[in-house]
């Protein structure tokens, strides 16, 4: 009995000892997936998605290095995507049929887990930093419309004109869309998943949705399960794509449950719920997915997703289609 | 083999508080929503027409937290949330915070079948409802003096902290397995009494109140909306039903006595798997609850 007890400080000191390389910490994040088409890609654009992209990686991940939390490397990172107007979130989002933006944002915080989210506001401008104040000054996971800016102002969040979001491209795309009169995908919904050196896993997620959606739409983004998920007992993962089948198919809960209860790595999970699961109910899209380990899956099953992973390993790409890592 | 199962909220009213003659109000709202379901599947019926019927009932009904008679935001108003989901081709609708929608559950079906959407709220939500011809009403329709009295009880102060959400008033609910195999659910709500407006629960969330797949499972929620998102109950328990192989009870069990209260948080739910039997269960002290099937079952319950 004794010796038994003597025994476990002892496996304890050398399992420290054998893990002492640093934790894997890692950053994972999207610009969204089925973007642009390669064709009409023009080098000036490439380079300023990469340029948003890079940034957001590399000031997310010096987050974590520093030992912030994924929280707050998840929050710095789609803050910087919000404010860059080439992505489908924050200023540059996309315009619904009234030609405003409205905006959905929601983050998890995997140890908890702990959630906020907002959907349908048309004055805030970093959503995901909104999301972050229901999580954490608020009893409630999601606040909507009005409702969410009145929350904003009572939080001492200064509220913006609809027309900060408002660029030049996005109005151009609203009349395609009008038309064409369909609700297009806007693509480029933003979105990001870390690993901090506690091992907290983080997710978030932010989106201005569909080009002429009807006004009140709301996507798979700010829902918790669907668009965003973390907890610490399986994977963190942000999706983007056609949020309705997002919804229906609780993408980013599944791929979890995948994990945790069917024992698939996290690879095979995101393989199976993107290109078994949404390809048969011809849903189209991608989601970027991290678990405890430090293991990072980019899945997705349309011609592209913006999309750049760091981690401790050295490891850093960004990468925009298929092909080009 | 047909089958449907109704609640009408956990954890609603206290069994000291419930007199005889409101027990024989909620019995009789329950008992006319689940025969009107229930005769639906018995004519042939769908699933999703059953579920719609028998919730639309009960979001008739004043004495529960649905439609007419919904729990009151803290400015005093009702603002509802519903959804609903067809196992068959796993298709679904939503609205939340409306205000003006009689039966939020039946724009939750429009927004399924007409619109190429799954959620839609506020005002963009009932411009929809205008568009599909519903006819809007005013939001003291949906105001009864129990509402207000209640409001009024909340806003007078017991707040035990800002950052624990109140306890579960009741929201309304149903699932079904038709001649045909498919299940489907449906659930709608008023939310908290003095919620902040703009707040949305677990109901009208796929996945987190509401779910249904066929050949695996229909879930309707009732409870601390929050949890149950964080959670995200009702695909919790098809997940475990579907990954895992556990039986519907075991699922349930599962996500009521372990992962919820983990979490902190407590309710109910109805399910119903692809063999139809039905389980309704929950944490609270009770849940108001009915379930009816074609091997004869019957039966309504509080606690």
């Amino acid at each position: 009995m004794s010796r038994r007890w003597l025994a476990i400080p002892c496996l304890w000191v050398l399992g420290v000892a054998a893990g002492a390389e640093p934790p894997p910490i890692a950053l994972v994040i999207h610009g969204g997936a089925g973007v642009i088409d390669p064709q009409q890609m023009t080098p000036e654009h490439a380079a300023a998605y990469r340029a948003g992209l890079a940034a957001a990686l590399d000031q997310g991940y010096a987050v974590l290095e520093r030992g912030g939390s994924a929280l707050e490397a998840v929050t710095t990172a789609v803050v910087i995507l919000e404010d860059d107007p080439n992505f489908n979130a924050g200023r540059g989002a996309v315009l619904n049929e009234d030609g405003d933006a409205e905006l959905d944002a929601a983050l998890m915080d995997g140890n908890g887990p702990h959630a906020g989210a907002v959907a349908a506001v048309r004055h805030v401008k970093n959503p995901i930093e909104l999301a972050r104040l229901v999580m954490q000054h608020s009893p409630h996971v999601l606040l909507v419309g009005d409702g969410a800016e009145d929350f904003a102002l009572e939080q001492g969040v200064l509220l913006v004109p609809r027309g900060y979001f408002r660029t030049r491209a996005r109005k151009a795309e609203l009349e395609e869309a009008k038309r064409t009169a369909a609700a297009t995908p806007g693509g480029g919904t933003v979105g990001a998943v870390a690993l901090d050196r506690a091992g907290n896993l983080a997710a978030g997620t932010s989106t201005g949705g569909l080009s002429n959606k009807h006004r009140g739409r709301v996507g798979d983004s700010p829902l918790i399960g669907a668009g965003t998920y973390a907890s610490n007992a399986s994977c963190a993962v942000s999706a983007t794509g056609q949020g309705e089948f997002f919804i229906r198919q609780v993408v980013a809960y599944d791929v979890c449950a995948l994990v945790q209860y069917k024992r698939l790595t996290l690879a095979q999970a995101a393989h199976e719920v993107v290109q078994v699961k949404l390809r048969a109910s011809g849903g189209e899209g991608g989601l970027i997915a991290l678990d405890p380990a430090g293991d990072i899956a980019m899945e997705f099953n349309s011609v592209g997703m913006f999309r750049a992973a760091r981690d401790a390993h050295g490891r850093r790409e960004i990468a925009m289609y298929r092909d080009t890592p | 083999m047909h089958a449907i199962a109704i609640h009408g909220g956990a954890g609603a009213v206290p069994r000291a508080s419930l007199s005889a003659e409101r027990e024989a109000r909620y019995r009789a709202g329950l008992e006319r929503a689940l025969d009107a379901g229930f005769a639906i599947l018995e004519g042939g019926g769908s699933a999703l027409d059953a579920v719609c019927a028998a919730v639309r009932l009960l979001e008739d009904d004043p004495n529960f937290n649905a439609g007419h008679g919904a729990a009151l935001t803290r400015d005093g108003a009702a603002e509802l949330d519903a959804a609903i989901m067809d196992g068959r081709q796993m298709r679904a609708g939503a609205v939340a915070s409306v205000r003006h929608v009689k039966n939020p559950v039946e724009l939750a079906r429009h927004v399924m079948e007409k619109s190429r959407h799954v959620l839609l709220v506020g005002a963009g939500a009932e411009e929809f409802a205008l568009e599909e011809g519903l006819v809007l009403v005013p939001n003291r329709y949906f105001r009864t003096a129990e509402r207000l009295e209640q409001l009024e009880s909340e806003q007078r102060g017991e707040r035990v902290s800002d950052l624990v959400p109140p306890a579960p008033q009741g929201t309304v609910g149903a699932v079904a397995r038709d001649g045909a195999g498919n299940l489907a659910a449906a659930t709608s709500t008023g939310g908290m009494t003095n919620k902040r407006p703009g707040r949305v629960g677990d109901s009208p969330i796929i996945g987190a109140g509401t779910y249904a797949k066929n050949g695996v499972c229909a879930v309707s929620a009732t409870g601390h909306g929050e949890y149950f998102i964080r959670a995200v109950a009702a695909h919790h328990v098809c997940a475990a039903v579907e990954h895992r192989g556990l039986t519907l009870e075991a699922a349930v069990a599962e996500l009521l006595h372990q992962v919820l209260p983990a979490l902190g948080g407590d309710g109910g739910l109805i399910a119903l798997d692809h063999a139809g039997r039905i389980v309704m269960d929950f944490s609270t002290e009770g849940m108001f609850r009915g379930a009816r099937d074609s091997n004869g079952r019957r039966d309504l319950a509080i606690y």
